[in-house]
């Protein structure tokens, strides 16, 4: 006998990813899913962040790892609130893993919640938690070609950072071809340049951070 | 490896639905699966088979219709297949276009004994 069930496979998460997005709305909170492969500069580009914007912004970082507390370490030292959950084998966060975070966050008192996702460019991008934009680095030892590969988090993404790029000299990437690769699968993505090294593009950023942060609190926010 | 998490959901969606006919046997599980969410079907077929094992769906067949991406142009209205994820119309090259295809991932209906 077959009977119809017409169900989304991911309605669990999704139902959780709203609940989450109901509650950082409460607060106010501007929420980030930062997402990259392993070793593009992630965690570099926070604690970059993280020295712009004292002050300014109130951080708070949720990181997940397969394994180790090294990353959700060198946030804390910039005395920003940072949860690390380690997810075993998943490759990803989903909206399950970041809920069971929230809890032991003190969201009143946070601007902008960085969710940093597991180095990996495929499976974070399936799953919503309750982020207002994905965001990705690309960094520049990767390659030009990386979003034709990648097509869904390039899809996703709100925006694109190109990290690194004080190595472009020593390699064959091609940063014209990487731009139009980008906005081929993502016609309005934005596309910022930086090197968390040398600080190139890091202002850029930062200003891409506050509008948007302005843009969802309005200025209803607690900074 | 995202595939062992949707595989548990699977297995989770088609036993509530099982459970509520008062199945003792899911046989086949037809899957509708978007060509963005980049599901590996033998990988798929794989960790549903581990998860599953012990359940009445252990042994099911996991049928996945793959679908391709489609998209509608907001500016002339037409529909189009997108090809090598190119998100532009390519009747008159807008970028306003909507996606009507390629991210679904859903089970479309199970068969039971």
């Amino acid at each position: 006998m077959k009977i119809n069930v017409m169900q989304d496979v991911l309605q669990a998460n999704d139902r959780i990813a709203a609940a989450n997005r109901q509650l950082f709305k409460e607060k106010h909170n501007l929420v980030l899913n930062l997402m990259s492969s392993p070793g593009a500069g992630k965690t570099s580009l926070l604690e970059k962040t993280a020295e712009r914007v004292a002050g300014k912004l109130r951080l708070g970082v949720i990181v997940g790892d397969i394994e180790t507390t090294r990353d959700a370490d060198r946030i804390s030292k910039f005395n920003i609130p940072a949860i690390q959950l380690t997810t075993g084998t998943e490759c990803h966060l989903d909206a399950n893993m970041v809920s069971s975070a929230l809890p032991h966050m003190e969201l009143d008192k946070i601007d902008v919640l960085v969710i940093e996702n597991v180095g990996n460019l495929v499976c974070p991008a399936e799953f919503i938690v309750g982020e207002d934009f994905k965001i990705m680095i690309l960094s520049v030892p990767e390659g030009d070609e990386k979003p034709l590969k990648y097509p869904l988090m390039f899809h996703e993404s709100a925006l694109m950072l190109i990290n690194k790029i004080d190595l472009i000299q020593y390699t064959n990437f091609n940063l014209k071809e990487a731009k139009a690769n980008a906005r081929k699968i993502n016609p309005n993505i934005d596309i910022i340049e930086i090197s968390c090294a040398n600080g190139v593009g890091l202002d850029e950023w930062v200003s891409w951070l506050m509008a948007k942060y302005r843009d969802k609190t309005d200025g209803a926010g607690h900074a | 490896m995202h595939e062992m998490g949707i595989a548990q959901n699977i297995l989770d969606i088609a036993l509530n639905a099982a459970g509520k006919e008062g199945a003792s046997k899911i046989t086949r599980i037809n899957l509708v699966a978007g060509e963005l969410r980049g599901i590996v079907p033998l990988q798929l077929t794989f960790c549903f088979g581990i998860v599953s094992k012990d359940t009445i769906a252990g042994g099911a067949y996991l049928n996945i219709d793959e679908v391709p991406v489609s998209g509608h142009c907001d500016s002339c209205n037409s529909d189009f297949s997108v090809n090598e994820y190119e998100y532009v119309c390519p009747t008159c090259g807008s970028t306003k276009i909507k996606l009507t295809g390629g991210t679904e991932l859903s089970i479309k209906d199970i068969e039971i004994e």
